[in-house]
């Protein structure tokens, strides 16, 4: 009985030893996915808001979308926005561009249940009608 | 000085034996002659409810109501019924919201984002990348290690061999939910370090992977627990990414109540009084 891999096969342990070695030095990052329960948010309820994009957090092990929000008042705050992970929202074709910094868009989030100012995200329109995520008019 | 017939005997015994492993026969005992190719980028099909054949209600594992049947004895049954009490009120720890945590056997098999089936002479590796995470079967014919060499970890132990082009693997070892290290979904679904898994794995066709595991816990079951998780392959090309779970980590478990929390950008915490 042989035993002994081909070359081929060895090829492939070093390629896939590479891929290894690689999550091994992975910074300090092992699991956690679909981090949040979504417990705090208030899933029966649709919220919109209109702002300005302060930031796309494109980040492990969520995304979240910093807006800005102006009320009536001209006093400015800040709504936390979370979305999926990047690596699941890559593959729906969502990028760090997609949320620009300085742009304003219209976003409908379910709101947090204790009224703090975040939420997570349902769908987002832009001015030109562009549309991310799940929008109803 | 050596004969021809010296000579050619060499050179035969040379290419006899570079065929012989170029062929990629026989890699192991009871394994095909040739291993199955399961390369490519994997999805497991539904959402993240570990037992779907005994699912009773709608929604998914954090949908309050929404709970599994495994065989429990009565004392895991009401274990169980705790943490259902705790997921419908949000307040479930789920150990790796924190971060830093292998997600453990048997719920590397049901975990979101995608797999990687690497398939090599002597061990086939389970790739998740979320995480990510790895659980390593072992196929080179070695045997399990003897008990007092081997202790409670988060995947455990998995020796396994090829029944044609079905991969079959034992699991022992796994920590369960000793120390409150592992749970199996977010319904609250538990088992004790006795647990151990005979898992039959196979490439149905070329868009799907099938794994049906068999569980047994003298602890906390009545009966061996059967689940069969599947994967869909994903387009050709797909990438699987980095996936750092500390990267900016906005929803730790508080671990006095069991919540998890939601941070704001400055990293206090949201909904406090809630």
């Amino acid at each position: 009985m042989n035993t002994s891999p081909n070359s081929t096969h060895f090829i492939d342990l070093a390629a896939v030893g590479l891929v290894l070695a690689s999550l091994a030095m992975a910074p300090a990052a092992q699991p956690a996915f679909g981090h949040h329960a979504g417990a705090a948010w208030d899933r029966e309820q649709v919220q919109e808001l209109q702002g300005t994009i302060k930031e796309f957090q494109f980040t492990n092990p969520h995304t979240w979308i910093q807006l800005n929000v102006e009320n009536a008042d001209g006093t400015v705050e800040e709504w936390s926005i979370e979305w999926g992970s990047p690596n699941s929202l890559s593959r729906r074709g969502i990028r760090p561009s997609t949320f620009p910094p300085g742009v304003e868009a219209t976003m409908r989030i379910n709101p947090m249940k204790s009224g703090d100012k975040a939420g997570g995200f349902v769908g987002a329109k832009f001015g030109d009608g562009t549309v991310v995520g799940r929008w109803e008019d | 000085m050596r004969t021809f017939k010296q000579s050619c005997h060499a050179a035969c015994l040379a290419l006899a034996t570079v065929l012989l492993l170029a062929s990629g026969s026989a890699y192991g005992q009871g394994e095909p002659e040739t291993l199955p190719d399961w390369s490519g980028v994997w999805q497991m099909i539904g959402g993240t409810v570990f037992d779907r054949a005994t699912v009773e209600g709608e929604g998914g594992a954090t949908t309050p109501g929404l709970r599994e049947h495994p065989p429990y004895n009565d004392e895991w049954e009401a274990i169980y019924e705790r943490n259902l009490a705790l997921r419908d009120q949000g307040l479930f720890p789920d150990p790796l919201s924190n971060c830093g945590l292998p997600i453990g056997f048997p719920r590397i098999m049901n975990v979101p984002d995608v797999y990687e089936f690497a398939v090599t002479p002597k061990q086939v590796w389970i790739l998740t990348e979320n995480g990510p995470n790895i659980l390593r079967i072992f196929t080179d014919g070695r045997d399990l290690p003897a008990p007092e060499d081997r202790w409670p970890t988060f995947n455990g132990v998995s020796v396994g061999q090829w029944e044609g082009d079905t991969l079959v693997f034992r699991t022992v070892s796994a920590k369960g939910s000793m120390d409150g290290d592992a749970i199996i979904d977010r319904t609250g679904l538990v088992l004790s370090n006795q647990l151990e898994a005979i898992t039959r794995m196979r490439k149905i066709d070329d868009e799907l992977i099938e794994a049906q595991m068999t569980i047994e816990d003298p602890a906390a079951l009545t009966a061996p627990w059967q689940v069969t998780k599947q994967y869909r392959k994903l387009p050709e090309g797909t990438f699987v990414y980095d996936y750092a779970c500390a990267e900016n980590n906005r929803n730790p478990v508080d671990r006095e109540t069991g919540r998890t929390l939601t941070l704001g950008p400055n990293g206090e915490v949201l909904g406090e009084t809630n």
